[in-house]
This record gives structure tokens, C-alpha cells and sequence, in this order.
């Protein structure tokens, strides 16, 4: 038995959908093969495959470190806030006292604006006034400050900090929920059987949450590549593009040199790689088809 | 049993985390109070000399930023409203949907929304409102960004939905209550935890964003926060101390929604977000 009434409950949504993501995702597919300039608007027309074969041809920036420093940003990004993440739900997954308090202490940065955090941890990094630099100073690692975010060598470190930075507390909160899942008899069992505590987290603990970690590493990774605001705030892609990812990239075609057939090219390129990886993550992660 | 006995690795492991959680905020709330001069200094204070307002006067008289602000949190607040409204009833929808294929086909146009970059939204969006003339008006960003959270509060509130028994509304149906009645006395009540939920996440994505209100609005009284604070950074570099007091500005609201939300946002994060 159902009420027809319930299915227009969906239509508000649905047209909102339409309108403002759909049909300007689709317009946006169709700009990345137009010649598509703010300087040039009255000369929109097709031109195929240039704007993709401009971006992969560019001769000042070089797409094959794009992809390479989007790499970097992602599996690094990636690996170290799903293992801080790990550790510290690990941490907390025994009650102590506070831990409400503290659970707001060292998740509240998962609410915190992208872009702010970028210019907070670019203050940090300040070459002359930063925290960083007076740190390393004062213990003796450094003898006078660096400019880290002008060094061709550090900036891609200095920014991942921050994003890991920022990244771990959704690790944390969606561990740590699914670590407290984990039935009490299957450690008792465990132990009974003269386990220890590797051994229990490596057959006990990880096999448990194991659909968790798969489908948060998914989730993340769109997330990620998505994800230009702390890079944007920090360095824009510099020290000569040593820090460019593809979504910077796209950031600056469109808000520096207002080439938005190219900017949408890269948008394509991106979403292209997404969908490859999330066939291919799903296949090796032997994962069933998504329960409704 | 050694119930109370915290393993010393174990405390060891929760002050690092603390600290490095903490020092980031502690550090720009510091230089936010510490006045120019103290600011560029080397070495640095870590506990500050002198006590001053004076980059957050500097902020609020030498820009609008008083007006930013306000701009940020009408359009934060009534968009968060907006998608919460609009994915409650698309989310109560779903969950007692039963034909099974247009479920399963909506749903699944939901979840693709969440690989689509923004950024290929943007052009397109931004053409599109400049030709039916609503460019530069917080209200057509602001139905931009309930769009944008929309899928995601939907699947959300869906989960929420599918934990209520059918037989709540079947036992207000019986007593003579109509569909909305039901869903208005009955249900909503039951799920006012998860609305806290969408709401506070709305509003998190929604304050938070930069590139869509960049490319949207044009003039200066309608700039956001990140708006403001994108266009504080010049050629010339970035003087700290109003760029200080701004980031905090910035980081403040959300920090209160998560600190009175988390219950419920940490809730909806793991129940509804992932899982499906």
C-alpha cells in the first residue's frame, strides 16, 4: 500500500537537481569541446578535441607533473588521514573520562572552511613570522627560517599537512563509529582463543570494519581530488606548478585566464579518472552492488 | 578487569592528537589579538604581551565586513533551512517508496551527484543567470548551494526515514490524521535528531563554500566571508593581522553548529552518509 501523494514530496528536489546540477554538468561537457573564452564570446564554436589537446600540450605547465603532484596529493593525503584517522579512533574507542568533550576537541576541524584552513596553515608556514619555522628554529633543526611555500622541494609537504591535517577527523568520526560496532564477544572469543592484541586487530578489528574503511577510502578520494581550496589558499599551484594539482588547475584556467572550455576540459579529465578508479577500486575491493 | 586503567601509549597518543588538533586555532585566535608589531616579530610569542582588538576593529571599519558577514549568515542560514526542508520530504519520499526500479535509478542519480567537480558547474551556472539577469543576487546562489546539498541531505534523511516503523503513520492514519498531519505530528518529531543533523550539515557546506559565490556575485555588498577573505589576499601579500581576525570570523559559526551539533552530525555522518 502507498500513498501516490508520496512520490510528489520528491519533485522540489528532483527539480532542483535538474536545474542546477544536471543540466549545467551537461552543458559543461559540451563547453569542454567549444571554444569557450570570457575575451571571446561572441566566437563560441566546436573545435573537438583542442582544448583537451591544449591542456595536455601545454608547454608551461607540464600535464604529466599535474597528474603526477595530483597523485601525491591524493595518496598521501589519503593514506595518512585514514591512518591518523585509524589510530586515533582506535584510541578512543574505550571510554574515558571526557571523551565527549575531547571527541570535540579533535573532530571540530571537519567543520572548519577549506580555504580558511589554508590561510591559517599559510601563516603557519610563514617564511619569516610562522610557527613552524620558530619551532625548528628554537629546537635546533633549522638555523634560520625557510620560505617553505616558495621552496620548490617543501611546498608540496607544506600543503599535504594541512589537508591531512584537515581530513583526519572524518576518518576518525566514521572509525571510531564503526570501531564501537565491533561485538564485545568477538574480542572475548578472541582472547579465548589466546590471541593478542596485533592479532585481534588484524583479524578481529580490520575484517570487521572493513566495509567502513571501503567505502570511506571511496568517498574521501572523490572528496580529495575535488578539493583545491587548501592548495588555492596556500600556493595556487606554485612555486612553478610544484604543487599544481588538476584541480588547481582548473581553478586557474577559469578565474585567471577565463579559458572556460579549457577549465571545463580538465573538469571532464577529472571526472573521467574518478569514474575509472571507482570501477576499479569497487572491483578489487570485491564489493556487491550498493544495498538501498 | 582493568576497566579504569588508561594504557600509557594510549594517553600519549590522545594529548599528541589534542595539541596538533588544537595548535593551528590557538595560533591564529593569537595572532588575531596580538596587534601588528607583536605579529612581526622574530622569535615569536607564544603567549601574547599585549591584549588588543585592534586588527578586529581594523577589520570591521576598513572593510564591510560586518556586512559579509551578515550576507554569510542569512544566506547560510535560510539555504540550510531551504535544503532541509527540501530533502526531508524527498528523503521521506524515498524511504517509503516501493517500486523498486525508479527507487533504485533516483537514488542512484543521487549518489553521482557526488563525483561531479563543482567546478564544471560553474560557468554554466554563472551563463545561465546572467541571461535570465538573477547574476549577483544571494538568493540565486543561495538555491545554487541547496542544490548542491540536496543529494547528499536526501540519502540522509532517507536512512533516517527507514528507521521509522510504517506502522507509526498507519496507527496516525487510523486516528484520522492526513498524509502532511502525519508526517508534521507523528514522524518529524521522531526525527528531529536528524533534522539537527541536516541542518547543521547544510549550513557547514554552505558557509564554507568560495568558488560558486566567487564566481556568482559581482559586487562588493554582496561578498560572503570566504568572498571577503579571497579578496583581502593582494599583490602585495597578505597583512596578517586583519587577515587574522577574518579567519577567525570565518572558522567561528561553523565551530558552534559542530560544537552544539556533533551528536547529531556525527550520527548522520555515519548513518546516513555512507552506508546509503
Amino acid at each position: 500500500m502507498e500513498d501516490k501523494t508520496y512520490r510528489w514530496f520528491l519533485v522540489p528536489a528532483l527539480i532542483l537537481l535538474v536545474l542546477c546540477i544536471y543540466v549545467p554538468v551537461l552543458r559543461g561537457l559540451v563547453m569542454a569541446f567549444q571554444n569557450y573564452n570570457m575575451f571571446d564570446l561572441t566566437n563560441i564554436h566546436f573545435i573537438g578535441l583542442e582544448n583537451f589537446s591544449a591542456v595536455i600540450r601545454d608547454v608551461h605547465i607540464s600535464f604529466g607533473q599535474i597528474l603526477a603532484n595530483t597523485l601525491v596529493w591524493v595518496t598521501a593525503s589519503l593514506l595518512f588521514q585514514f591512518v591518523l584517522g585509524f589510530i586515533l579512533a582506535l584510541a578512543m574507542k574505550e571510554p574515558f573520562r571526557g571523551r565527549g568533550i575531547y571527541s570535540g576537541f579533535v573532530f571540530y576541524a571537519w567543520a572548519l572552511s577549506g580555504f580558511a584552513i589554508g590561510l591559517t596553515w599559510a601563516w603557519l608556514f610563514n617564511g619569516q613570522f610562522g610557527l613552524i619555522n620558530d619551532l625548528l628554529v628554537r629546537i635546533g633543526l633549522l638555523e634560520s627560517p625557510i620560505g617553505f611555500l616558495s621552496s620548490k622541494s617543501l611546498a608540496m609537504i607544506a600543503v599535504l599537512i594541512p589537508n591531512i591535517w584537515y581530513g583526519v577527523p572524518f576518518f576518525g568520526i566514521m572509525l571510531l563509529a564503526a570501531l564501537q560496532s565491533v561485538p564485545a564477544e568477538l574480542y572475548e572469543a578472541a582472547t579465548i582463543d589466546g590471541a593478542g592484541r596485533v592479532r585481534q586487530l588484524f583479524s578481529v578489528t580490520i575484517p570487521y570494519v572493513r566495509p567502513t574503511i571501503i567505502s570511506t577510502v571511496l568517498l574521501r578520494t572523490m572528496w580529495i581530488i575535488n578539493f583545491p581550496d587548501i592548495i588555492y589558499a596556500m600556493t595556487s599551484g606554485g612555486p612553478v606548478n610544484r604543487t599544481n594539482i588538476l584541480a588547481t588547475q582548473m581553478i586557474n584556467k577559469i578565474f585567471k585566464e577565463y579559458d572556460y572550455g579549457q577549465g571545463a576540459a580538465i573538469g571532464v579529465i577529472i571526472m573521467v579518472l574518478l569514474f575509472v578508479y571507482a570501477i576499479f577500486y569497487l572491483r578489487v575491493t570485491g564489493r556487491q552492488e550498493e544495498e538501498f | 578487569m582493568r576497566k579504569h586503567h588508561i594504557h600509557p601509549v594510549r594517553v600519549i597518543l590522545l594529548i599528541l592528537f589534542f595539541v596538533s588538533a588544537i595548535m593551528p586555532l590557538y595560533w591564529i585566535l593569537l595572532t588575531s589579538f596580538k596587534g601588528p608589531k607583536e605579529i612581526y616579530t622574530f622569535p615569536l610569542q607564544y603567549v601574547p604581551r599585549t591584549f588588543t582588538l585592534e586588527s578586529y576593529r581594523k577589520l570591521f571599519s576598513f572593510t564591510s565586513f560586518g556586512r559579509y558577514f551578515i550576507n554569510s549568515l542569512v544566506l547560510a542560514f535560510s539555504a540550510s533551512l531551504g535544503a532541509m526542508v527540501v530533502s526531508v520530504a524527498a528523503g521521506f519520499s524515498l524511504s517509503r517508496y516501493n517500486r523498486k526500479r525508479e527507487k533504485h535509478g533516483i537514488l542512484l542519480a543521487l549518489y553521482f551527484t557526488q563525483t561531479i567537480p563543482t567546478f564544471i558547474l560553474m560557468v554554466p551556472l554563472f551563463t545561465f543567470f546572467s541571461k535570465i539577469g538573477l547574476v549577483d543576487r544571494l538568493w540565486s546562489l543561495g538555491t545554487v548551494y541547496i542544490a548542491t546539498v540536496v543529494a547528499f541531505s536526501t540519502i540522509m534523511s532517507k536512512s533516517f526515514f527507514d528507521r521509522i516503523p510504517v506502522s507509526l503513520e498507519e496507527a496516525a492514519k487510523i486516528d484520522g490524521c492526513s498524509l502532511g498531519q502525519s508526517l508534521i505530528r507523528v514522524i518529524l518529531p521522531v526525527t528531529l535528531p536528524g533534522m539537527a543533523a541536516l541542518f547543521s550539515f547544510a549550513f557547514i557546506n554552505i558557509w564554507n563554500e568560495l568558488f560558486l559565490a566567487v564566481m556568482l556575485l559581482l559586487s562588493n555588498e554582496n561578498m560572503t566571508v570566504p568572498v571577503a577573505l579571497n579578496s583581502f589576499i593582494s599583490k602585495a601579500g597578505i597583512s596578517w593581522d586583519v587577515m587574522s581576525a577574518g579567519i577567525v570570523m570565518a572558522l567561528l559559526p561553523t565551530m558552534v553548529v559542530f560544537g552544539v551539533g556533533q551528536k547529531y552530525i556525527v550520527a548522520g555522518l555515519t548513518e546516513g552518509g555512507v552506508k546509503g
